[in-house]
Parts: C-alpha cells; sequence; structure tokens
C-alpha cells in the first residue's frame, strides 16, 4: 500500500515515516502543500495523510485541489488545532476521518487500515476471501484457519491483491504501489514473488487463490465473504 | 419644555387680562365723572327749594328719563329729600351712598333689583341758591356693568384665542426642531439595536458631523472586539499546532522500537496525556468567546447543525447509525458560531460515540416577554448505556482540578460546561426516551 504523508514539522514527518514503513507501507513524505499537491498528483496513491497546518498551501485547500482533480483515495487529517470547525471544513472538503495531534501511532494505524478497507469495499476488519483470511491490524494470514508465515513483502503484495479482490491488477500498478521510489523496478522480482504466495497458500494447488491474466496482471480468484 | 411654555404664556394671559380690566375700569369711572359733572351742569333750581337738571340739556337728560338705558341718576338733598331721580331709576332699587365730605368722588359697585351689577359714582357739594339760602346736596350716577363685563370677555375670548393658537404653533415648531434634532441619535438607537440582533454589524455612515466621533468610535470598538478575537484565536491555533506537534513526536518516539520497551515509556506516555489535556482544555477555554454577539450575524443553528451532522456520519460511516436532526427553521445563535460548534460538537461526538443504532438532536426555541433575543433548548439524545446517576455531576464538574483527574478520561463535557456557562446557559444530563443519555443545553432568551 502506498501513502502519502504531507506533515511540515521534520521530527514528526521523519517518526511517522519511519514507523509507517515498519508497518509495511510505502510511504511517500511532502514537507510543504505544495509538495503535497505534486506528490498527490503524481502518485498512484492507496491514501494520504494531511496535516491542516501546511505551510506553501493549506491542508484544507490542499484537499479540495485533489479532489477537484478527482483523486478518490481516501484522505485522513491530521489537526492540532482541534476545532469542531476545522473538522467539518476538512471532512466537507473531501477528506475522510481525522486523527488530533497528539495521537498514538497506534490509533493512526486503525483509522489508516478503516479507511484502505472502506475503499477496498471491506465492511469488517478481518478480510476474508473464501478459505483464506487476511487480518491487516495483527498482519497475520490463515487458510482454513491454519497460520501461514509470510515475509513482509510477500505480505504486502497478498494485502494489496485481497483489498482489491476481484480486480485485475497490472504489475506495473503494484510495482508503483508497493516499492518505493529508488527501488530497482523490475517486474519479474513480483512474478518471484506471486510464485511464493501461490506455494504458500495453496501447497497442494486446490484453491488457486492468485489467477494469472496475461498480458494483463494478476486478480485475486477468491469470493469476498461479507459480515452477514 | 412645554411646561415651560405653558408657564410663560399663562403669566402672560394673566398680565395682560389685569392691565385691560384696569384700563377699561378707568375708562369707565372716567365716563362716570363726565356724567356727574353733565348733571350738575344742568342742574337748576326749582320752586321747592331742590335741585333738577334742566330740560334745556337734553343730551345730558335723554339718557336718564329713557327705562333700562343702564345710566342712572339722582340728586339727594343732605336732609334726605330727594330733589330728583331719574326715570331710569324706577323698579331698579338702587339707594346710592351718602358721601359724608365735600368734593371727593365716591364710587361703589351697587346690585340692581334684577341682580345685575352697577358702578355707582356719588359727590358732595354745596349750592348756594339765588335767594342766598346753601344748601348740601349729593349727587350721584351710575351706570350698568353689564356692557363692561361683555367688552371683557369679548377681550378675555380674543386673548385667549390668539394665544392659544400661538402656544399650539410654538409647540409644533419646537416638537419638529426637537425631531430633527435627536433624528441622528433615534438613527444610532436603532442601528444598535439592530446590532444587537446581528442584522448588521457596525453603524452606518452620513451621521452630522457633531456626531461622527462617537459612531466611528463605536464602529472600532466592534470592529477592534471582532478582529481581536480573531487574531487570539489565530495565535492560539498557532500556539496549540507548535505545542501539540512536538508532543505528537514524543509520543510517537515512545511508541517506536528503541522506546517501547523501557520501564518508563508507560508512564512518560501518560504524562503526555496530560500535557494535551491541559493545554486542550485551557486553550478550548481561552479560545471561548462567550461574547454577547454584538456586531456579528447570528449563526443559522440548522445548517450549523447539519454541517456538523454530515460530518460525523462520514467518520462514523461503518456505524450505520441513524441521526435525527429536529431543528426549528428559525432558531438562530446569537454568539459566535465556533462557540456552537464547540458545544454541539462535542455533545454530539459523544452521541455518536456511545449510540448502538440512534442519535436525536432537538432544537426549538425558548421565547419571553421581555426579552428581544430567544433562546434556545438544544437536546441531545442517543440510545447508548447513558450516564449513571451518580457521575452525571462529576463529569460536568470536572476540568477545574485537570491535573488531579484520571488520564484517558475525555475532557469534552467540561469543556461545554465551561462555553455554555460562558454563552449565560445552563447543561443538565438525564436518560432519554431512546435508552440512552440526554443532554440538554439550555439557552435562556436575552
Amino acid at each position: 500500500m502506498r501513502l502519502l504523508l504531507v506533515e511540515d514539522d521534520t521530527a514528526l514527518r521523519e517518526t511517522l515515516v519511519e514507523q509507517l514503513k515498519h508497518a509495511g507501507f510505502n510511504v511517500d513524505a511532502a514537507a510543504d502543500g505544495e509538495e503535497g499537491l505534486y506528490c498527490g498528483r503524481e502518485y498512484a496513491l492507496d491514501l494520504a495523510i494531511v496535516d491542516l497546518g501546511l505551510p506553501k498551501i493549506s491542508g484544507l485547500d490542499l484537499i479540495k485541489k485533489l479532489r477537484a482533480e478527482a483523486k478518490s483515495y481516501p484522505i485522513l487529517i491530521l489537526t492540532a488545532r482541534d476545532r469542531w470547525q476545522d473538522k467539518v471544513e476538512g471532512l466537507q472538503a473531501g477528506a475522510d476521518d481525522y486523527v488530533a495531534k497528539p495521537f498514538h501511532f497506534e490509533e493512526l494505524m486503525a483509522r489508516v487500515q478503516a479507511l484502505l478497507r472502506r475503499s477496498g469495499g471491506w465492511a469488517q476488519p478481518v478480510l476474508k476471501c473464501g478459505p483464506v483470511a487476511l487480518d491487516p491490524r495483527t498482519q497475520e494470514v490463515t487458510v482454513n484457519g491454519r497460520r501461514v508465515e509470510l515475509t513482509s513483502f510477500e505480505y504486502r503484495i497478498l494485502e494489496y491483491l485481497i483489498h482489491r479482490a476481484g480486480e485485475v491488477i497490472s504489475k506495473t500498478e503494484l510495482t508503483e504501489r508497493l516499492y518505493a521510489q529508488d527501488f530497482d523496478r523490475d517486474s519479474n522480482t513480483i512474478e518471484v514473488f506471486i510464485g511464493r504466495l501461490r506455494r504458500k497458500l495453496d501447497p497442494d494447488d486446490t484453491i488457486k487463490p492468485i489467477e494469472t491474466l496475461r498480458g494483463r496482471g494478476y486478480r485475486f480468484a477468491l469470493q469476498r465473504e461479507t459480515a452477514a | 419644555m412645554s411646561v415651560l411654555l405653558i408657564l410663560f404664556f399663562g403669566i402672560t394671559i394673566v398680565a395682560l387680562d389685569y392691565v385691560f380690566r384696569d384700563l377699561t375700569h378707568n375708562a369707565m369711572r372716567e365716563r362716570l365723572e363726565v356724567q356727574l359733572i353733565a348733571l350738575i351742569t344742568a342742574s337748576e333750581e326749582d320752586s321747592s327749594g331742590g335741585l333738577r337738571p334742566s330740560t334745556q340739556h337734553v343730551e345730558a337728560t335723554v339718557r336718564f328719563n329713557t327705562p333700562g338705558s343702564g345710566l342712572y341718576g339722582e340728586i339727594m338733598r343732605s336732609d334726605g329729600y330727594p330733589s330728583w331721580r331719574s326715570i331710569s331709576l324706577t323698579g331698579t332699587g338702587l339707594t346710592f351712598p351718602m358721601p359724608e365730605k365735600y368734593g371727593e368722588p365716591l364710587f361703589g359697585q351697587l346690585t340692581n333689583a334684577d341682580g345685575s351689577n352697577v358702578l355707582a359714582l356719588s359727590r358732595r357739594l354745596e349750592w348756594q341758591f339765588d335767594n342766598g339760602v346753601t344748601r348740601s346736596f349729593v349727587y350721584s350716577v351710575a351706570e350698568d356693568l353689564g356692557p363692561y363685563y361683555a367688552q371683557l370677555n369679548g377681550f378675555r375670548g380674543q386673548l385667549f384665542g390668539w394665544f392659544g393658537v400661538l402656544v399650539l404653533l410654538l409647540i409644533g415648531a419646537i416638537a419638529m426642531l426637537v425631531r430633527r434634532l435627536l433624528a441622528p441619535l433615534r438613527r444610532i438607537e436603532k442601528e444598535i439595536a439592530a446590532i444587537e440582533v446581528g442584522e448588521i454589524t457596525e453603524l452606518g455612515a452620513g451621521y452630522p458631523r457633531e456626531l461622527l466621533g462617537v459612531t466611528m468610535n463605536l464602529n472600532t470598538l466592534l470592529r477592534g472586539e471582532r478582529e481581536r478575537l480573531a487574531r487570539y484565536r489565530n495565535t492560539l491555533g498557532n500556539l496549540a499546532h507548535s505545542f501539540k506537534t512536538p508532543l505528537a513526536v514524543m509520543r510517537n518516539l515512545l511508541s517506536s522500537e528503541a522506546f517501547r520497551n523501557l520501564p518508563a515509556a508507560k508512564q512518560l506516555d501518560e504524562q503526555v496525556d496530560r500535557m494535551n489535556d491541559i493545554v486542550k482544555y485551557q486553550l478550548k477555554r481561552a479560545a471561548a468567546s462567550g461574547s454577547t454577539g454584538l456586531g456579528m450575524a447570528p449563526v443559522n443553528v440548522a445548517e450549523a447543525l447539519s454541517a456538523l451532522r454530515g460530518a460525523l456520519l462520514k467518520v462514523y460511516v461503518e456505524r450505520n447509525l441513524t441521526c435525527t436532526l429536529d431543528v426549528a427553521a428559525n432558531a438562530v445563535f446569537y454568539g459566535d458560531r465556533e462557540d456552537l460548534q464547540e458545544i454541539a460538537g462535542n455533545l454530539l461526538d459523544n452521541a455518536f460515540k456511545w449510540a448502538r443504532s440512534e442519535i436525536r438532536l432537538t432544537v426549538t426555541t425558548l421565547s419571553a416577554a421581555n426579552a428581544r433575543r430567544d433562546g434556545l433548548l438544544m437536546v441531545f439524545e442517543d440510545d447508548g448505556p447513558g450516564i449513571p446517576e451518580a457521575r452525571r455531576t462529576h463529569v460536568l464538574e470536572r476540568g477545574a482540578r485537570l491535573d488531579e483527574r484520571v488520564s484517558g478520561q475525555g475532557i469534552g463535557l467540561s469543556v461545554v460546561r465551561e462555553l455554555v456557562g460562558l454563552n449565560g446557559g445552563t447543561i443538565q444530563i438525564g436518560t432519554s426516551t431512546l435508552g440512552g443519555a440526554r443532554i440538554e443545553v439550555k439557552l435562556p432568551p436575552t
């Protein structure tokens, strides 16, 4: 999952970037509204975290501009002022949720996970497709109740595919969303990881969770289970 | 003003009346003296040793000898023998006084048999007859006062009439003058009333030069107050931002790999919590306007609340809550928009947090006979667990000693209580018919 963090305070930005990366996200960071607008326009993002008190372009205007350009990824506001006026304006401008500073990182993560889940069309915290279940909160994956050990990158690919279960995801999209900018983008690597995932999730080759659509990409093929 | 005017005209009328009465009275006395002298001049001896007016002086006797002419005459010998009585005296029953001294005129007011008054003049004199005998006589004349009264009343009528007209004209002129002079003051009064209900934000232009100082200073004051509040809030906002961001850094560092397992990490985190709560509470209190809203447009309550509702529905979208908003169409908040948003925002957010499925927000207006602005009754209800009776006063009263309170409990309600208090209202916690908490905010009419 690729996140954009727009925060002008260097110390907070750096610690957050580190923690978000540690949590398995591909993070872009911007220090002001202008930079934020550039990143928000140019990168294929899954979510943006925007501080309201930004230099150059205010957080509120940044959100309005992104929404005006039909960027539909979820936006989470960070606010220090904790005024209802700011929250209401932010949400009306197109943000989806807010977190008041100072927050616990766990709280921020919970909001981010919930927004990502919602944007993928999931209503409940654990994402289930047939026998496969993925819990973004604990990063645990089970198949028929049996726990599957995945490396960090394997988990990230699976999480992305399951989030968008049923949709065709191109290799380029996967690379863009999962690799950091400066990472060597070799699409062959993706193929290698998909192969490993298939073996770990489906060692007997019975459930066939990931489909390959030649020339188009991959699709998580198992039927989504809804809460009801 | 008009009292002074009436007093002035009253005194003038009384004085003029007195002078005129005096003048006519004197004129009448003089006329009587002339009649008396004419009577004396016309006198001639008769055979019985008396005196009577000569028939040759017709003009002197013609009115005396006409009954009802209003002029009466008598010549009385000092021994009481009536020498001559005018024909007009017949039936009047008038008896003239007898002066003791010679030559001095004696005036007196007598009453006729028919009740009308006459003014009488008598004079005693000595007459030497042709035969050398000297006798004493009293000459008397009298005239009806009727015409005099008629003249006086006529004069009074005219006097009162003209002065009445004059007084009315003057009062009218003064009233118009005063109206013109006071018109700008009335306008100020009207505009201040409009500012009070928030129809306009400051006094208009075009006042006379004498009042410009007052109106411009008042406008400066109103503008200054608004700008001061905005600047103050901006400063507080910057303060909050520059204070809370480092707190956020500290908190994030504490939860990072390197610090997470340190024994002090949890305590430090609690301290961050406390610092945050204190700053949050004090900043919210400081940012509260609590003003009467002078020079501010009244806040449309329905619009402000539906914006809040929309925002909260977005945040709590996964909870599938129903939030019914029932706001009286004419409900306006005479105060600061931000105060209303903080009060309603915190209470509505609490309701969303605790509700199982339903939230209800009802706003009605409160009016009072002698109040210029309506009050508001806002009721926030949810179907959550509610607030136990024992804790109701506690959750409201906390806040004064924030450093004593348990970490992790919201400060929302105590901020709300402060804000409601600053805006002259009261807050009450009860149980809703929905099953959960019912929080009632009452802002009385003012």
